[in-house]
């Protein structure tokens, strides 16, 4: 057993054994120098949550020149052929990478359920449990045990935890992009800390030695990994002050567009799932200004963020999904002065991005009023399945819970969408 | 080797109508010692020896944390450490038990396993019910009567807390998940969309019990109440919409669990008959699955373990104490803190959590040492606020931000649910596993909210030596005295920062809160 090498409980048993040559101070070097290890390339995933349930039509299933087709006009994309809205040029020009989903057809219409059925795959409540959405399932299974980084960030929203998965692969989560992970830095200065730790390191060794308990050696080793963090230099993912402000500027200087910017450092530094939500989009009134409003923060945005990954060779490794709970009513409501559109999970669209697709796209079609799926229905289950599949994950394995429950993945009924395994 | 000597006849585990072994009930001290003589026999025949008594700095600590919740008080730790009353541990658990923390902490408990969190019940407040639990179990109701009290509670969610239970699950199927899993033990969920893998439930037998709640009606409507006011009122075929069921939902009579199909009129209201079955002193699940429950909670695992999954398949470390205990608990009248009394009397529950060179190795359901458990959302929260004094509400109410603040005002949304809900570990999680994960604990290393040491300025200006100081501490958050290389330790830091002596106490503090001594229940 090397230094290196050292993991879990070891360092609490060695030191309830008394093996003293390891100092503390030996123990940090073993932190930094561990945490410099530079991961591997590996599969990740940057989920871009559109909450609320973003209009189809008036985003990437244009119906122009239809009863209640909208006031957007459709513009041409880099691939001859697919149109998607005027107020998303920039990611127009990057379509290419892209395939857009217009078949998309759910079954919950109401925001929390359909958000729990969309994350999770299962309907809220099924069977008495609490099932582990979609973040939780990349970090347990392709997310790294014992890196210095979390698996799964959520950043600007909650977003649902890890079920039945347990508590180390819950997201992270970061509400303000601009000002990074609460509580990363110590309250008192670097060498100050490490006197701090330095004592709590020795009441750990002595209790253990004493009670010899699992949980207090876990406790310890989840201490660890929050210092390898604190002291790490992927820890400085978190910092958005680390960009230039072109940089910036290019994600478009919005808080949705600071979201992926932190999302691209994040997977350059190997966290395996990162969520970025964009709310507003349960446009039941003012539709048409607040979708274009929306659809300005995203454009800027998600272009960059393919560029980015592109140029840093990141892009066939990371899958992009921009997705809400649902698409809304085809008509437009007749709700006050400004109408808007109500909610709609019978056919929807969502995107996938890079990841290694077959780009350049589009996979299903609604009817002339975007009310019906005519082509290529997509289910929640296929939809979920095709993300694990594109991730390495398979999507068959049964997961148990504590009482030894089997679930699967994902349920049983979905088929992964074969065009865009290319 | 063990499950030869603890394996018992199937019959007997499930069907045991649990004959009452000992004619009258005994008393609290009479119950500990047959607890002690069931698991010391067990231990011979494993060679086993067990741990030793726990210290008294043990002891008060993990009573106060296991009874009321928290940990105690600096002066009541000292208070007990020095006492040389013969009987002062039993007249502390006296103490506890006739406290009325010792309602809000099984309230917290009870509350975590009545109700969940979920976006069909978002705009309901819990508080009632947390309430009602709180006054039931500090009046020590008879289980059997809060049981029925919950299950065919009815009338307004103002005046009965206890219908809240109704309005959290809103569907017959979500009931029955509940109420079977937690007050008869068994998990039948998995019967509601096919036979149950492992035991004998059938899919009929889980719509079966499901019968029993369709006629629950609920009045008033969540959302609106919750922002205008007015109150929601729940009945048996009262006012209001009936309880929906799924689509997938089988349409059977009403029919016990394993049991007959009681005749009913249409007319007659369904749920106290099935609460008065459930109840029932010839219930075989019912008083078994508080026994099992309340072990667990001292314990740290229960005598079925899981303790929610009691089925053939998974048999009692020790059927026939599991047996005698469920039998006893049936005869004093479901007295909740008569077998809490006897629990913490008994020497297993006094052992030390330290292992010796015999049970170092040995199984956990021998119960030969105290487990170690780890401290809850709520047990961490009220232990930190008793040490480091409550947060300020209006510095929470401007963290929250403005949308949170709606939801604040909403449901009367508190620092402590707020800590809790950030702490909270997964569902049925093993009460000994450690669950904090890297944001948990940069939270209680960095957060100033959580490293506020304003407790020490009086502190310093009380004229106490360092010693004194350094002693006080130890005993706010560790319910001992330092040992001398820990006072000598701490001493050194002490004179180093001299001129700072805040700094070097808010150091101690700071190491001492974010240890496992401090977060475990030893």
């Amino acid at each position: 057993m090397t230094l290196l090498n050292l993991s879990r409980r070891d360092w609490l048993k060695l030191s309830a054994a008394g093996v003293s040559a390891v100092s503390l101070s030996g123990w940090l070097q073993v932190l930094a120098s561990r945490a410099a290890q530079t991961p591997t390339k590996h599969k990740s995933c940057i989920l871009l949550w559109m909450d609320g349930g973003p209009s189809h039509k008036d985003t990437f299933d244009l119906k122009p020149g239809t009863k209640d087709g909208g006031e957007f006009k459709p513009i041409s994309t880099a691939v001859p052929g697919i149109q998607i809205s005027e107020h998303l040029p920039k990611f127009a020009q990057v379509m290419n990478h892209a395939a857009i989903l217009r078949g998309m057809s759910t079954s919950e219409g109401a925001h929390p359920r359909a958000k729990y059925y969309l994350h999770t795959g299962y309907k809220e409540g099924q069977g008495g449990l609490n099932y582990p959405s979609l973040g939780s399932l990349v970090s347990a299974e392709i997310g790294k045990p014992d890196g210095p980084m979390p698996n799964y960030v959520s950043i600007g929203a909650r977003s649902y935890g890890a079920g039945f998965l347990g508590i180390h692969h819950a997201p992270l989560l970061v509400a303000d992009p601009a000002r990074g992970v609460e509580n990363l830095k110590p309250l008192v200065n670097g060498s100050h800390f490490d006197d701090r730790l330095g004592l709590l390191h020795e009441m750990e060794s002595a209790f253990y030695r004493e009670y010899k308990a699992e949980a207090s050696a876990d406790h310890w080793t989840t201490y660890q990994r929050a210092v390898t963090l604190m002291q790490s230099k992927e820890a400085k993912a978190f910092d958005l002050s680390l960009e230039p402000s072109s940089v910036r500027q290019a994600y478009g200087s919005s808080r949705f567009g600071d979201g992926c910017l932190l999302a691209r450092r994040l997977v350059e530094a190997g966290v395996s799932f990162v969520e970025v939500t964009l709310g507003g989009w349960d446009t039941h009134q003012n539709n048409f200004e607040r979708v274009k409003q929306l659809s300005q923060q995203c454009d800027p945005a998600m272009a960059a963020l393919v560029n980015d990954l592109k140029q840093r060779g990141l892009l066939d490794s990371t899958l992009i999904v921009w997705m809400g709970e649902f698409g809304r009513t085809p008509r437009i409501n007749q709700r006050g002065a400004k109408p808007g559109r109500d909610h709609y999970p019978r056919a929807w669209s969502s995107v996938l991005i890079g990841g290694g697709i077959k780009g350049g796209q589009v996979i299903g079609k609604t009817d002339k009023e975007g009310a019906t799926v005519v082509e290529r229905p997509i289910s929640a289950l296929d939809f979920l399945a095709t993300i694990c599949e594109l991730l390495g994950i398979n999507w068959k394995k049964q997961n148990n819970t504590p009482i030894g429950r089997p679930i699967r993945i994902v349920d049983k009924g979905a088929t992964p969408i074969a065009e865009l395994l290319g | 080797m063990r499950r030869t000597i603890l394996a018992l006849p199937l019959a007997l585990l499930l069907l045991a109508k649990a004959p009452n072994v000992f004619g009258a009930p005994l008393d609290a001290p009479a119950l500990a010692r047959h607890i002690d003589e069931a698991i010391d026999a067990c231990l011979r025949v494993e060679k086993v020896a067990p741990s030793p008594r726990c210290e008294d700095a043990e002891f008060v600590r993990r009573v106060y944390l296991d009874i009321v919740g928290h940990i105690p008080p600096a002066e009541k730790a000292a208070a007990f450490l020095d006492s040389r009353e013969p009987n002062k541990r039993a007249q502390l658990i006296e103490d506890l038990l006739a406290s009325n923390e010792y309602g809000k902490h099984q309230a917290d408990i009870w509350q975590a396993l009545l109700l969940q969190r979920t976006s069909d019940n978002r705009f309901i407040s819990f508080d009632k019910m947390t309430q009602w639990l709180e006054k039931a179990f500090n009046d020590n109701k008879p289980w059997d009567q809060m049981v029925r009290d919950i299950l065919t509670a009815q009338g307004d969610m103002d005046d009965n807390g206890a219908v809240t239970y109704f309005l959290a699950h809103l569907t017959p199927d979500k009931l029955t998940d509940n109420a079977t899993r937690v007050f008869l033990g068994v998990q039948l969920q998995c019967a509601q969309c096919h036979n149950h893998p492992f035991t004998k439930w059938k899919q009929d037998e889980y719509w079966g019990m499901a019968a029993f709640f369709t006629k629950v009606r609920i009045n008033g409507n969540p959302r609106q109440i919750a922002r205008q006011g007015g109150t929601l009122v729940v009945s048996e075929n009262g006012k209001g919409r009936p309880l929906p069921l799924p689509i997938s939902a089988k349409r059977v009579p009403p029919k016990f669990l394993q049991g007959e199909q009681p005749q009913l009129a249409s007319s007659d209201a369904y749920r106290p008959v099935l609460a008065k079955w459930m109840t029932s002193p010839q219930n075989p699940y019912f008083s078994r699955a508080m026994v099992n429950r309340l072990w667990a909670q001292f314990f740290g695992r229960g005598l079925v373990n899981p303790i929610d999954d009691m089925h053939e398949g998974n048999p009692p470390s020790h059927p026939q104490l599991l047996a005698d205990l469920s039998a006893q608990f049936t005869a004093s009248g479901f007295d909740v803190k008569q077998f809490i009394r006897a629990l913490c009397n008994s020497e297993a529950y006094q052992r030390t959590s330290k292992p010796n060179t015999s049970n170092r190795d040995a199984a956990p359901e021998l119960f030969s040492r105290m487990a170690v458990k780890v401290l809850t959302p709520e047990q961490l929260y009220d232990s930190l606020v008793q040490v480091l004094g409550a947060p300020n509400p209006e510095n929470f109410r401007r963290r929250q931000g403005v949308a949170a603040a709606a939801a604040v005002r909403l449901r009367n949304i508190t620092p402590r649910m707020v800590f809790v809900a950030f702490f909270k570990g997964e569902d049925n999680a093993e009460p000994t596993e450690y669950q904090a994960g890297i944001p948990q604990v940069l939270r209680l290393m960095n957060s100033p909210q959580l490293n506020n040491t304003t407790m020490l300025a009086p502190l310093l200006k009380s004229g106490k030596t360092p010693e004194q100081i350094i002693e006080y501490l130890y005993l706010a958050t560790l319910s001992r005295r330092p040992t001398a290389p820990e006072m000598q330790r701490t001493l050194a830091l002490v004179h180093k920062h001299a001129d700072e002596p805040r700094q070097a106490y808010g150091d101690i503090l700071w190491v001492l809160l974010n240890s496992s001594e401090f977060t475990l229940n030893h």
